[in-house]
């Protein structure tokens, strides 16, 4: 579903190179988790992936469902199915929750040949998905993540990922600003998600998370490269050695 | 040239102020005839002057004084005809009704000020022009020295008019200049709420220097709303001065979408103990259009509150701006007041100039204010982007939410409803 080749990015303004040659192959039904200690460059691949401005892709290719991801606009993405669970979700004053999961749900139904969504079905389908991650069905009058806890903004990004169906989530750093309550049931939203036509990749700094969505592999990112790779075993390792431990083993290859 | 300049004074004077000789014992008269010597005193704003210096009026005089036969009547859009309440038409500036308005409820009067004031004169001495600071503003000034007749709307104490009360300005000449005057008076414990309409003209009518006092008596309310929407060049000069009482309530909401050059003076003296003000405005500036706001809230007592919001979007070659001076005086106490405004670029060929002015002398008040200027929020049109919806309309979602903040402080449903459609509209096309 997802093939990264030698992806090389740099910044676009000043240059600084992130991502060294990363490369990751996701298959449908799988969930990849990408571990990493801080700047190894997890939340720039979520953010290329996702199509964010300020990015200069230098070497590598892409390809998302046989398409050429770099070719298409953010909002061809997500139409065409890819998911990202943002850090740091943005507060849209003035913009409510039903306008804007109505524009979103409808652009993505139409991009599939599906006709808009009636307003009962649409109000139907956002008290069932709301459920799920535990949010209050009044928050379709709220605008966008307003006056929203932190821990509202996470369930609302994994609310707004069932809404949308996507073929391919990508959830950055979710687990961050968490209590242990919060993450369990957004855990718990992620894990009814799951399906043999969906991929995810769960970006974290912590194994944490880990324990609750449990990830088919891991991968270590370090200096914007996937240094090792392996099963969830590697995680429980990571979290017991701790990072140094990777940084460690490379400089003994190298 | 320096003499066209010292003449464009007394040629204003001489025009516009041509029935003052006679004043026989008529204090409108003689108001008339201060407001004229403080407009000649102090002339038309000059290219140095502060309070003008972004918003070149003076440049639009030139075409006040057309052949008489250039002159037609223009009739403009009245978009708010099927609105609930008690509705006026003017022409430029005057009752089109005649001279009074009948069938209203009791204790309203709507009618001629000039009638008025020639039925009861000492009734109207007092309160015409108690509402003005002639040295503020010479456009004022002048309206208020060349103004014979106007609108008034007066509402007896402890009178409530539910009914919105809807002034629609729409016939006016189609050159010239035209200085029509409206006075508001809201009796103790009295309230009422109007909504003045100005509108769409397929062309630019005349030079509309317009000045409307109210005054707020004590426990009175008075909420107002006015939308601009003439042609894109036509050039509006709109004085509103405010006079509020002990415990009175005024509110004004002033919506700029059309015009080519609009400078909207908002003044207000809250001149009572609990007095509470809202000023909100929004505008949208595109092509060659220029808007500027230009407030002033003189806190000259205690324990009040005032409340300012003013947002705009501009765009193509547009310029907008705001001054908002709020002033408390020394024993002004216990004074709360707030101003924010707000400011969208989309071009980088428009402009933005935003002054927000304190000046304290109390010194137990709370008084905070806030100007931003800025493009439209990339990483909100990304999230919304990242969520399937297209850049176009994710930018409308982000520029109707900007812009509908100010529109949802209106009471009026329909108004509401019809500015939600027009901000659409406009904001589809730029």
């Amino acid at each position: 579903m997802l093939t990264i080749n030698n992806l090389h990015v740099s910044i676009e303004e000043e240059g600084t190179k992130i991502l060294n040659g990363l490369d990751l192959k996701v298959n449908a039904g799988e969930v990849h988790a990408i571990m990493g200690p801080n700047g190894s460059g997890k939340s720039t691949l979520a953010s290329v992936l996702a199509g964010k401005d300020g990015y200069e892709i230098d070497q590598g290719s892409i390809s998302f469902d046989g398409d050429d991801l770099m070719e298409m606009d953010p909002d061809e993405r997500a139409r065409e199915g890819l998911f990202l669970a943002f850090q740091y979700p943005v507060e849209l004053p003035g913009v409510s929750m039903s306008n804007f999961l109505k524009q979103a749900v409808n652009s993505v139904r139409e991009h599939r040949n599906q006709d808009p969504l009636s307003a009962g079905d649409f109000l139907k389908m956002m008290k069932e998905k709301a459920a799920f991650v535990h949010l209050d069905p009044s928050l379709k009058s709220r605008a966008v993540n307003e006056g929203f806890s932190g821990g509202e903004k996470k369930r609302n990004e994994i609310f707004q990922l069932a809404m949308l169906d996507p073929k391919l989530a990508i959830l950055d750093e979710t687990d961050s600003g968490l209590d242990i309550d919060a993450l369990r049931i957004v855990a718990d939203g992620v894990n009814q998600l799951r399906s043999p036509d969906r991929a995810f990749v769960v970006i974290t700094h912590y194994q944490r998370l880990l324990d609750y969505i449990v990830p088919d592999f891991v991968h270590v990112l370090v200096d914007g490269k996937i240094v090792m790779s392996g099963d969830k075993q590697l995680a429980l390792e990571l979290e017991e050695k701790g990072y140094d431990w990777i940084k460690d083993e490379q400089g003994q290859l190298t | 040239m320096d003499t066209s300049k010292e003449t464009m004074e007394s040629r204003f004077a001489e025009t516009f102020g041509a029935d003052l000789a006679v004043e026989n014992g008529n204090s409108w008269i003689s108001d008339r005839r201060r407001a004229m010597e403080s407009f000649q005193a102090n002339g038309f704003p000059k290219r140095k002057s502060e309070s003008y210096k972004y918003t070149p009026v003076s440049k639009r005089l030139n075409d006040a004084f057309p052949a008489a036969q250039d002159i037609e009547t223009l009739k403009t859009d009245s978009a708010f005809a099927s609105l609930d309440g008690i509705h006026l038409s003017t022409r430029n500036g005057l009752l089109r009704h005649g001279n009074q308005i009948s069938g209203l409820p009791a204790g309203l009067t709507i009618a001629s000020l000039k009638k008025t004031y020639d039925g009861n004169p000492e009734f109207l001495s007092g309160i015409l022009s108690s509402a003005l600071d002639l040295e503020r503003d010479p456009f004022s000034a002048l309206a208020a020295a060349s103004a014979s007749d106007g609108v008034f709307i007066h509402v007896e104490s402890g009178v409530h008019i539910d009914e919105t009360i809807v002034i629609h300005h729409d016939e006016v000449d189609s050159a010239g200049f035209v200085q029509p005057r409206l006075l508001i008076v809201a009796e103790k414990g009295a309230s009422v709420n109007m909504l003045e309409h100005f509108g769409q003209s397929s062309v630019a009518p005349a030079f509309e220097n317009r000045i409307a006092e109210a005054l707020v008596e004590k426990g009175a309310r008075v909420d107002h709303v006015l939308v601009y929407e003439r042609n894109e060049n036509a050039t509006f000069v709109n004085g509103l001065h405010v006079t509020q009482a002990d415990e009175s309530h005024f509110s004004t909401n002033t919506i700029t979408l059309g015009g080519g050059l609009v400078r909207n003076n908002l003044h207000f003296l809250p001149d009572g103990e609990e007095c509470e003000t809202h000023l909100n405005g929004l505008y949208i500036a595109r092509g060659n259009m220029h808007v500027d706001n230009h407030t002033i809230v003189d806190h000259a007592k205690p324990n009040c509150v005032s409340n300012e919001l003013f947002k705009g979007i501009v765009t193509d070659k547009a310029t907008g701006v705001f001054n908002g001076k709020v002033l408390v005086r020394q024993d002004a106490q216990k004074i709360n007041a707030y101003q924010t405004s707000k400011s969208i670029v989309l071009d980088r060929n428009a402009s933005i100039y935003a002054k927000p002015e304190l000046e304290i002398y109390a010194d137990d008040v709370k008084c905070s204010h806030g100007a931003t200027t800025g493009e439209l929020d990339d990483e909100a049109l990304f999230y919304l982007r990242a969520r399937g919806i297209n850049y176009e309309t994710a930018r409308m979602m982000l520029l109707e939410a900007f812009a509908r903040d100010v529109v949802d402080l209106i009471e009026l449903e329909g108004v509401r409803e019809y500015l939600y459609s027009r901000l659409h509209e406009i904001l589809l096309d730029n």
